[in-house]
């Protein structure tokens, strides 16, 4: 989708988020749920681009952690993986309650210690 | 810029590290934006209208205008990527319409919206339609306060399309099939078509319409009364 200015994005909310300790920022790790419309290599890419006009990012990590699709069968009451968009759990009973695949988000961020 | 002599992941962090497990969500300016939108027009519906490009939008937006202008207040912002030719051809029936101009974007963002709704006049509007720029792709990642997602998808498109950008179809309470004049003449199913919809999607309604001979149009103006209706009473009883 949107890979360049998603990874702009990352650093922009690191900053706003860790102001004291967005400098000993090492690894970073984005969650992109299948619905979400990310590639993996496209982050990367963007953030080797981004790289090139701040190099000080240069020694962070970018991890992109990609989440199936589940979703929730109220009869069987149990979570299903939602395999080629196929919102029908194996009982048979279509769902729409997704419970995993729309995130988008920074979910983990590692600092060295001073 | 030289590519770094050590790949990143086999450098080792000097020092010890300190994790923190979190959830910041990318999207999350664009979310704020649209719940803001959201309580701005509590007393409007306002449809997000999402297709390809050429799936007849406009016309349909020009259709309804004219079929509509007596039982409802109705005005419809529309995005394009260059040119204002939509918002002229809509305004040529009357409809109060403003374009967005979005430079090259391939879809709107919520503050777009946002920033439009101090350009047109909705005073006692009762429906808005925002006309989304033609693509199935992007604009399915972007709330933009409204109460309903609608696709179009044109029989000239091919039946394959919920299948091949399911988010789109996911997102939409409604699809409408538009072109069904020219149903005779091109290899669509629209069984088929529900069929792929509904298993992206369990509850999504399906509509079949021409814009141009006018099949199916009484079906999409009473839904659209029925669903304004039904915004009206839930604020009647809040």
């Amino acid at each position: 989708m949107h890979e360049a200015s998603i990874v702009r994005n990352v650093f922009e909310m690191l900053q706003e988020a860790y102001p004291d300790k967005y400098k000993r920022i090492i690894k970073v790790q984005i969650e992109a749920g299948l619905l979400s419309n990310i590639q993996p290599i496209l982050i990367q890419n963007a953030f080797e681009a981004l790289i090139v006009e701040e190099p000080t990012l240069a020694s962070i990590e970018l991890e992109v952690l990609l989440l199936p699709i589940m979703a929730h069968c109220h009869t069987c009451d149990k979570d299903f993986e939602v395999k080629r968009h196929k919102f029908v759990c194996e009982c048979g009973t279509p769902s729409r309650n997704i419970v995993q695949g729309e995130e988008l988000q920074i979910s983990r961020v590692e600092f060295l210690e001073n | 810029m030289s590519t770094p002599s050590i790949p990143k992941s086999n450098r080792m962090p000097v020092g010890s590290v300190q994790c923190d497990n979190t959830t910041l969500n990318l999207l999350k300016a664009n979310d704020f934006v649209a719940k803001a939108i959201r309580e701005k027009l509590s007393d409007v519906l306002v449809i997000n209208v999402c297709s390809s490009p050429g799936s007849g939008k406009t016309t349909l937006m020009q259709e309804t205008g004219k079929r509509l202008s007596d039982k409802l207040n109705l005005a419809v912002l529309v995005g394009d990527p260059e040119t204002d030719r939509d918002a002229v051809r809509m305004k040529e029936v009357g409809i109060n319409a403003l374009q967005i101009v979005t430079g090259g974007m391939c879809h709107i963002e919520a503050q777009m919206i946002l920033q439009a709704l101090d350009h047109i006049d909705l005073a006692g509007v009762d429906l808005l339609f925002i006309e989304n720029v033609g693509n199935l792709v992007c604009p399915a990642a972007f709330d933009l306060g409204e109460d309903i997602r609608v696709t179009v998808l044109a029989a000239t498109e091919g039946d394959d399309k919920p299948k091949k950008y399911p988010r789109m179809f996911l997102t939409s309470e409604l699809m409408v099939i538009s072109k069904a004049d020219l149903l005779p003449y091109v290899p669509f199913s629209v069984e088929a078509v529900t069929q792929d919809a509904r298993e992206v999607n369990p509850t999504i309604e399906v509509m079949t319409i021409s814009s141009l001979k006018g099949e199916g149009l009484d079906e999409w103006c009473n839904w659209l009364l029925e669903k304004v209706a039904e915004k009206k009473a839930r604020l009647a009883t809040t």
